[in-house]
């Protein structure tokens, strides 16, 4: 099972949420939250998952888990376990090797719970650890999420909102996991506790030699705890490389627009901002051919009438855009 | 400088652990802790203590059951006899005679007209004769007859009858009334009647005496006597010796006395006795009012002296030799005779006392008691429904908030319906069928919870619904399934704990208005039936006007506690809810 470099491969992962009308919820469209979305995450690796609000990338990352069942694709667990393959039990006892860590730690903590039972409970229900060694165990990964051991009887209210998210990392760290989602685990904290928790989950990685899926809006963030990098339009993953490529050398159009958004600590360097009009498109009814064609500065007539392939530029940088695809008819008009 | 000095003086340093540091409280302790500080829900829970203490050890400290009626002993002036001046006719027939009811008739039309005269007149086909004897004192004879007198120019002849033997002075004597035109005639003291046939003949019969008449009533003094009195001989001597103002007669071989108060009244005592008399004579009859109850005859001449006269009021020494005042009132022809007699009654609306401090209701019962066993029941009720209401709203709601999709969508379109099944008319008519088919008063407070916990647990079932479609969708329920948690313990861990406080929150509140209703279904008799008491269906007492108006001491006490107790539910459910807020200060 270790030998399997890829923790986690994506293949045309779609999810589709259904629209109800009417008195019997008859389906009357649906919603294109993620289309046609693969890639994998080497072990011990982070992939940073950046884009908009609203283009897919917590659906991603909930339906990895098979929190929410995905329409299509196939997401395999270290080479070998098909998730749809889990059912009931089966998949239940699966859960401790992939874990999440949400964006808000205010609601994701349950306000009845003493932590040691939040962070414990899991670890009990699987009996991951016998259970006379089990506050010891507890006591450890809270100490070593930065929590203290007089804390475990403490609630949930108690804590401040860092707090409160190093809980949830040691809710999932306890059940060693293999693989971590991270739905924008710093969005919704201050800038300094920011940095606590991305270096937390820095320190946690290299101890436990944890593979996340780090989502995030903030490309800085991003940039600093990335190897690899996803970038999502609506529904769509627009371009995919390790973090120093596409930093340097970003492609489609709408990562350069993205990144030009990065804000530089420096008053004499002039920003070449790229600024995009108009606002995302609905994804329950997507714009026909290229997704981005409606706010992309370089559309041109072939985008509007067919979707684009996906090009590997080499070194694994594979983008999805007409003008690196030489057969699309793009250079002709 | 300072503020260094001030951080180098505190020399102990508190580590984070320290035992000193402010205890950490659980969520429940923090609720509690609240929940103390809010003093409109310390009074609620005090009212509530008081509640159960009056009702639940209240009943066990009362001296008296629930359904204990309670009498009382009361003298009340009421009709005791009744006594009239007879103006009927009394008839007493010799032994071995009769006189039917139309001689009685007719004796009666004619003695009107008789005067002093004698008289006869015809019936049944007979002859009868009335003799006066005295003052309204008549002896009635039937013809009997003996010949046929027939006239002839002058001389008559007298042809007895068949084995008839009259003597010559009889015979004489009728030839002389013929002649004479007199139809009546006496022979040594035997009356005879001649009646005139056709042709100038008569027929001549005798008198003989069948009974008499009288006004006046005899009594027996004893049930010993009566046969001495019903004697025929008495009866006619003894009158006529009072009629004719004599003292003494004799009758049957004995001797009677007699103690004259008037005409109409004396009283008769065998010769040499005077202090038992045998009978009492009296144109009053006096009868008692009560069935059973034996008049002695001093009484009656007393009520009879008292009329005769014209008095008022009057006082007899009874067996006993105690006084007792009787009241004579006039009402057409008839006294009443009143009197104060002890009667046994229930003690009904008696006043509040030391014995019932809340007095006693229409029943007779105290209402004290009945408040405290009262209370017992609608509480009972009020936790009985709210538990119900709770369990079934909160599985329907749980298993509709949880599963969601058709089986929300099914469930959430039956409470619907159940909402729409009108409450009160159900009640009423699920309370009729119960008085038809007379269940037991027991049985009947099963049955009342059972149908109104049935009736209520929509609402709970739509607050458990929406609470838990809420908390589904939380962060810490999809990380309770990220991390693999079984289904039972997602749901008992995680779900109910955080729906409690809602609930209990609810069901607080829900309480008072459960003891609400049941008191309004008892008030209109659909609820507790008697023997049994709620608060409700003491209340119902004030239905009745008089006693909402005159005793306010049966229904105020039980308003005021069912006032008192919803109050106190929801102070102590609008402290809890505060309590439970995390928005709330500490």
């Amino acid at each position: 099972m270790a030998a399997a470099t890829n923790v986690v491969e994506v293949r045309d992962l779609c999810k589709y949420f259904p629209i109800k009308a009417g008195l019997f919820g008859r389906v009357v469209g649906q919603v294109h939250a993620v289309e046609n979305v693969s890639f994998s995450i080497k072990r011990g690796t982070t992939m940073g998952l950046v884009g908009e609000s609203g283009c897919g990338k917590t659906t991603i990352g909930k339906t990895l888990l098979n929190l929410t069942p995905k329409t299509s694709g196939e997401v395999i667990f270290n080479g070998d376990t098909h998730l749809d393959a889990l059912k009931g039990k089966a998949l239940r006892e699966f859960r401790p090797k992939m874990q999440i860590i949400f964006q808000d730690p205010y609601s994701s903590l349950s306000p009845r719970l003493p932590v040691g039972e939040i962070i414990g409970e899991a670890v009990r229900e699987h009996h991951l650890v016998p259970e006379a060694e089990f506050d010891a165990y507890i006591s450890r990964v809270m100490k070593s999420c930065g929590l203290h051991d007089y804390q475990k009887d403490r609630y949930p209210h108690e804590f401040s909102g860092g707090q409160r998210q190093r809980i949830c990392i040691a809710r999932a760290i306890a059940l060693n996991p293999d693989f971590i989602v991270c739905d924008e685990p710093v969005s919704a904290l201050d800038v300094s506790i920011q940095a606590q928790i991305i270096n937390l989950l820095e320190d946690l990685q290299k101890e436990y030699n944890l593979t996340y899926l780090f989502i995030s809006h903030d490309l800085s963030v991003v940039q600093h705890i990335s190897d690899t990098v996803g970038v999502m339009y609506l529904g769509n993953m627009v371009e995919f490389a390790d973090k120093t490529e596409i930093f340097a050398n970003p492609l489609h159009p709408y990562t350069q627009a993205l990144f030009s958004a990065i804000p530089v600590p420096d008053p004499t360097v002039k920003m070449n901002r790229i600024i995009l009009e108009g606002s995302i498109p609905s994804p329950a009814n997507p714009p026909s051919g290229c997704k981005f064609h409606t706010r992309c500065r370089l559309c041109r007539e072939v985008c509007a009438q067919k979707a684009p392939k996906t090009m590997d530029m080499g070194n694994g940088h594979r983008v999805t855009c007409h003008m690196y695809d030489p057969e699309s008819g793009y250079g002709k008009a | 400088m300072s503020e260094n000095n001030r951080f180098a003086n505190n020399s102990e340093q508190l580590s984070l652990d320290d035992g000193r540091r402010v205890k950490v409280l659980s969520p429940g302790m923090m609720v509690f802790k609240r929940f103390i500080r809010n003093k409109l829900a310390i009074a609620g829970i005090i009212i509530l203590v008081f509640m159960f203490v009056f009702s639940f050890f209240g009943g066990l400290l009362s001296p008296y059951r629930q359904d204990q009626v309670f009498y009382k002993v009361d003298s009340a002036n009421k009709e005791y006899a009744s006594a009239v001046v007879n103006t009927e006719y009394r008839f007493l027939t010799k032994d071995g005679s009769a006189l039917s009811t139309l001689v009685r008739a007719n004796f009666s039309r004619v003695v009107k007209d008789v005067g002093d005269e004698s008289l006869a007149f015809t019936a049944d086909g007979t002859e009868w004769t009335i003799t006066r004897l005295g003052d309204s004192f008549y002896a009635i004879g039937s013809a009997q007859e003996l010949a046929t007198v027939a006239l002839l120019g002058k001389a008559a002849d007298v042809k007895p009858n068949a084995g008839v033997e009259l003597s010559d002075d009889v015979k004489n004597a009728a030839i002389e009334a013929v002649k004479a035109n007199q139809l009546t005639f006496d022979v040594e003291g035997q009356g005879y009647v001649l009646t005139r046939g056709k042709a100038k003949s008569y027929t001549l019969s005798t008198v003989g005496e069948i009974a008499i008449a009288s006004l006046l009533a005899y009594d027996a003094h004893s049930a010993d006597d009566a046969a001495t009195i019903g004697s025929y001989a008495f009866r006619r001597n003894g009158e006529l010796a009072l009629k004719s103002g004599e003292t003494q007669f004799e009758a049957d071989g004995e001797t009677f006395t007699m103690e004259v108060e008037d005409a109409q009244n004396a009283l008769i005592y065998r010769a040499g006795e005077s202090d038992t008399p045998v009978a009492t004579v009296s144109n009053v009859i006096v009868n008692p009012v009560n069935n059973g109850v034996f008049l002695p005859t001093d009484y009656k001449s007393a009520v009879a002296e008292a009329i005769a006269e014209k008095q008022t009021a009057f006082e007899y020494l009874n067996a006993d030799g105690e006084s007792e005042k009787h009241t004579i009132v006039m009402r057409g022809n008839n006294y009443i005779i009143y009197t104060e007699q002890q009667t046994t009654l229930i003690d009904m609306y008696a006043l509040p006392s030391l014995a019932h401090p809340l007095g006693t209701d229409d029943h007779g019962m105290d209402v004290m008691t009945r408040l405290m066993y009262g209370g017992r029941i609608s509480l009972m009720v009020g936790f009985v429904v709210m538990i119900l209401e709770n369990l079934l709203g909160i599985v329907v709601g749980g298993v509709s908030g949880y599963f969601g999709g058709w089986v929300d969508t099914l469930l959430m379109r039956f409470v619907d319906l159940f909402n729409s099944i009108p409450y009160y008319p159900i009640m009423i008519i699920t309370g009729s069928i119960m008085d038809a088919f007379e269940i037991n008063p027991y049985t009947r407070i099963f049955l009342l919870m059972a149908i109104m916990g049935v009736m209520g647990w929509t609402g709970v079932a739509r607050v458990v619904r929406g609470q838990i479609l809420s908390l589904r969708e939380q962060d810490f329920m999809i990380a309770t399934e990220a991390t693999g948690i079984r289904v039972s313990r997602r749901i008992f861990r995680h779900l109910v704990p955080n729906v409690m406080p809602l609930l209990i929150v609810q069901a607080t509140m829900g309480l008072g208005s459960i003891i609400l209703t049941e008191a309004t279904l008892s008030f209109l008799g659909l609820g507790i039936k008697y023997p049994l008491a709620s608060w409700g269906s003491i209340i119902n007492a004030a239905s009745n006007i008089y006693v909402m108006t005159n005793f306010w001491f049966i229904w105020i006490p039980a308003g005021i506690l069912i006032v008192l107790t919803v109050l106190g539910f929801n102070f102590v459910g609008d402290g809890l809810r505060d309590a439970f807020d995390p928005k709330m200060k500490r």
